[in-house]
């Protein structure tokens, strides 16, 4: 049966999916539409860093989206569905991409959502403007003094957990790090959901995280890294207190900004230039969600050299495949969040992919010198995102290192993948913490590979 | 420098133990700390800023991967092959017949994408320079030297082991010479492949080193240098065993006019006499049991053998591994033209050359009642050849039709997910016969019944299809 208004009135979980939905059917916010035979797919930019990608089978209404919603279909499907329907001509022809593919890979056919309750549903009622209630002073300022009074309870409140931070870590160094090392994963759990409760939610992230991170090191490498983790800890509670309405230490300490704060905070930054995806980590969180960092590389050079597309969703969600394909090219007008070296970002607004690959921007002489520069004015940070040099990847016993051409070393955080090691890499992007360096991607001989890093 | 790094060092100790570390830091720390914590923060970001790992020797970057003779895969072909290859479960994956068909059609893989493991002997000589560099036997510099016994130690294994086979090809007598002079210094494995080199143009010339093979440590390297003796008719079969097994055979003349001998086998009583026949067939070569049963090796095999089935198969294997060449071909003239027989056919095909192969193909295909692969046995390494037309006239084709009746809706299907899986099998066995062309044709029709051009389990024959040189048509 083909797509039509009725079928999307049907399928939509509710009534207020198809007002969601409503809100997206402008063209501005999908950067991309496309079709091929009875699929279509498209990239609707939603609230996260990343778009979302959606894919929809206009023959047995089959979609699917990587939003982290939980109704299915989710507005950006519908959205999709609707604006083919109503439109059909608007999407381009195109050949279907590898993550429409994969999906019907995995999909079971004939997992369309059945048609959803009884209520009435309509596209037409969802579409219709909603007059605007008039503005009431008095309740305005009700609002505007509760908010007030909520910032300053979470203040206080996280002044409070910052201090108990500093005793439970004078605590760990007065009862021994061998006994930090030895129940590491308790003892931060603990401190962590203190954390929560007082709303230092990105602290607390970040300390529910260290034992992950230690004991992905080898054992004698993880006292040093206990010591420089909590050094750095102290270092950010200390300067949240001093300076609790800086946004970047409220962005480690609290929470981030939303989408609509940084497009509309004049203090942004903002790069407009064309853009590489460098490649993508996800990671699955102690707390449950997921981690899923985009990187890019400013490929016209100049002092914003990177950015930092950062999402998080539930992992209960599903498996979630990436926004970008490495390795794509696009012109972009980048929003970074304000910080003292910004890195993470928005896109605020976005062309078509550029086709075929470009060499990279020369990297420094020494680029691991930039993670000093770094944490001079931010010794909070964990880790820089460097531009490496002509150089090889080298396996040493079990460590594997890169090595430039001119003998500059680094110890990868993991092992290289076999071809990574009989490659020369003329250029390589990875993280660089001060011990240890995680690969993301390189241009080699072979051409592009990606580290699952 | 160095004071700094016994003062950090003294400052991880206490730590460690619970101690206060104020006493071990540098001297201008001590005003500037008001805790330990604070401590720990300048001796993190001294750690973080001065100090930097260093290989405790020269690192030595390993050789570059070699650049193999054949192009790889295009851009967008590698994204299907990723995709196959990750849908391929242990067990019943296609991973070896898929890295077969690409470099049957003059391709090779992207080493992001795939690279043979140290023992992924089965790959194709193609990749004999990865395997070596996997194996870390690469040598560092291309090597220009002829293969002799004298550069054989300079030669790393895969490349030697390829050079001689190709040597083989040409001058059978020079590559005898060397593994003759070589193989004794290579452990059982190698010898094995070494003597293997030897079936290619095996004559009585090769009959005196096999002899000295009889006796080898290996087991399996004198299991195959007494087949190969065999095949030559130098067997040294155990007169009693002949015997034996002839009393389990029946040797008739069949046909009415065209009047053939038949080997038969008969229905035995009992478990142990049935398992006794088939140790038989696999202990006596041919040309011993035709002696036992006074026969020639030809006449064993003038008409299909008949009668039990697994002994049937039995003789088959028998056949391949220790008959003639002569022997081999007509039973597998027989075999492609009954059924029956086609089923225990595939252990033959590793004796018939690609040409004779691909002659017998359409022939193949036409009887195999296997769903395809009894016919891929036989393509072996040369995938991808079949044409639609002659599957079109095939049990597999038909299979094809009743597999779509049921997942599209046209049959009863009380069990969609099984029905999906064994369509799913059967269009990857697809992607691996059908030629190009055939392949481009069977998506056209695949589409025209009802299946999306994205299906994934389209994936092989698009791949398929997208594999030409542009030499190729």
């Amino acid at each position: 049966m083909g797509l039509t208004r009725g079928v999307i009135e049907a399928m939509a979980p509710d009534q207020s999916a198809l007002k969601a939905a409503s809100t997206l059917l402008k063209p501005a916010k999908w950067p991309l539409r496309a079709h091929a035979g009875n699929l279509i797919w498209g990239e609707c930019q939603g609230s996260g860093a990343n778009p979302y990608r959606v894919a929809a089978d206009t023959d047995d209404h089959g979609s699917k989206c990587t939003c982290p919603s939980r109704k299915f279909p989710c507005k950006h499907a519908l959205a999709l569905m609707w604006m083919h329907v109503d439109d059909a001509a608007a999407f381009q022809a195109g050949t279907v991409p590898d993550w429409v593919n994969e999906w019907m890979g995995r999909r079971r056919k004939g997992a369309a959502p059945a048609p959803a309750g009884s209520d009435a549903k309509s596209l037409d009622a969802a579409a219709a403007e909603v007059e605007p209630k008039p503005l009431d002073p008095q309740a305005e300022a009700r609002r505007k003094a509760a908010a007030e009074r909520r910032a300053h309870d979470t203040r206080r409140s996280v002044r409070g957990a910052t201090e108990d931070l500093d005793h439970w870590i004078e605590d760990q160094f007065r009862t021994g790090l061998a006994g930090f090392l030895g129940e590491l994963s308790e003892r931060c759990r603990r401190i962590a959901a203190r954390l929560v409760d007082a709303k230092a939610g990105a602290l607390a992230s970040r300390v529910d995280e260290m034992p992950s991170h230690l004991l992905t090191l080898p054992s004698d490498e993880r006292i040093d890294a206990a010591i420089r983790e909590l050094g750095k800890l102290t270092l950010l509670a200390r300067a949240w207190r001093a300076e609790p309405d800086d946004p970047e230490l409220r962005r480690e300490v609290i929470a981030s900004e939303t989408r609509e704060d940084v497009l509309n905070d004049s203090s942004a930054p903002r790069v407009g230039s064309t853009w590489e995806v460098l490649g993508e980590q996800i990671t699955t969180r102690r707390d449950g969600l997921v981690s899923q960092s985009t990187w890019l590389l400013n490929v016209n050079g100049g002092p914003q050299r990177f950015a930092l597309l950062l999402d998080f969703f539930p992992a209960s969600a599903g498996r979630r495949s990436g926004a970008f394909v490495a390795g794509e090219r696009f012109d972009a007008e980048i929003a970074f969040y304000p910080a003292r070296a910004p890195l993470r970002a928005i896109i605020a607004s976005r062309q078509d992919s550029i086709p075929g690959e470009g060499a990279w921007p020369e990297a420094g002489e020494d680029p691991l010198a930039e993670h000093a520069a770094r944490i001079e004015t931010s010794p909070w940070l964990a880790e820089t995102p460097v531009l490496l040099p002509t150089g090889r990847l080298v396996a040493d016993g079990k460590l594997h290192w890169w090595r430039s051409e001119a003998g500059l070393c680094a110890p990868l955080n993991g092992n290289a993948p076999a071809l990574g090691l009989g490659a020369a890499l003329e250029n390589a992007f990875g993280l660089w913490d001060g011990a240890r360096l995680s690969l993301v991607a390189a241009r080699t001989n072979w051409g592009r590979l990606d580290f699952d890093a | 420098m160095r004071d700094l790094d016994a003062s950090l060092a003294r400052m991880r100790d206490a730590w460690m133990a619970g101690q206060s570390a104020r006493a071990h830091c540098p001297e201008a720390w001590r005003d500037l700390a008001d805790s330990e914590a604070t401590l720990a923060a300048l001796a993190g970001v001294a750690n973080e800023v001065l100090y930097r790992s260093a290989p405790a020797k020269p690192l030595e970057p390993r050789p570059l991967l070699p650049a193999l003779a054949a192009p790889t895969l295009p851009h967008t072909a590698r994204a299907r092959f990723r995709r196959i290859l990750g849908a391929q479960k242990s067990g019943a994956s296609v991973e070896q017949e898929l890295i077969n068909l690409i470099a049957a059609r003059g391709f090779s893989v992207h080493p992001a994408d795939w690279m043979p493991g140290p023992r992924d002997d089965w790959a194709p000589d193609l990749y004999s320079p990865w395997l070596d560099w996997v194996r870390a036997e690469a040598s560092s510099a291309p090597i220009e030297e002829e293969l002799t016994a004298d550069t054989y130690e300079h030669w790393p294994w895969g490349e030697r082991r390829l050079a001689l086979a190709r040597m083989r090809e040409r001058d059978p007598s020079a590559a005898l010479a060397i593994i003759q002079a070589k193989a004794a210094s290579e452990p059982a494995e190698r010898r094995l492949r070494l003597v293997e080199i030897l079936e290619q143009r095996l004559s009585g010339a090769d009959a005196d080193f096999l002899e000295t093979l009889h006796k080898d440590r290996s087991d399996r390297v004198a299991a195959l240098a007494r087949a190969y003796l065999a095949r030559l008719g130098k067997g040294d079969d155990d007169d009693a065993l002949e015997t034996e097994l002839a009393e389990m055979a029946e040797l008739a003349r069949t046909g009415l006019i065209n009047r053939r001998t038949q080997i038969s086998f008969t229905p035995l009583k009992t478990g142990p006499q049935i398992a006794r026949r088939q140790e038989l067939l696999n202990l006596v070569s041919l040309a011993g049991i035709a002696r036992a049963l006074k026969a020639s090796e030809a006449q064993l095999v003038e008409a299909p053998p008949t009668g039990d089935s697994a002994a049937v198969q039995a003789f088959m294997r028998q056949v391949a591994q220790s008959g003639s060449d002569e022997a081999v071909r007509i039973l597998a003239a027989h075999a492609v033209a009954d059924p029956g027989l086609l089923r225990h056919a595939p252990p033959l095909a590793a004796r018939l050359g690609i040409g004779e192969r691909r002659a017998l193909l359409d022939k193949i295909v036409s009887h195999d009642t296997s769903e395809l692969p009894v016919t891929l046995a036989f393509m072996g390494r040369d995938l991808g050849v079949l044409s639609l037309e002659a599957l079109r006239v095939s049990p597999a084709y038909a299979h094809l039709n009743t597999c779509l009746d049921t997942t599209l809706g046209n049959a009863d299907n009380t069990q969609p997910a099984h029905a999906n899986a064994i369509l799913a099998t059967h269009l990857l066995r697809l992607g691996l016969v059908l030629d190009a062309q055939g392949a481009r044709d069977l998506i056209g029709k695949l589409t025209e019944r009802g299946l999306s051009p994205a299906d994934p389990r389209l994936d092989l024959l698009h791949l398929n299809a997208a594999l030409t040189l542009e030499t190729q048509p």
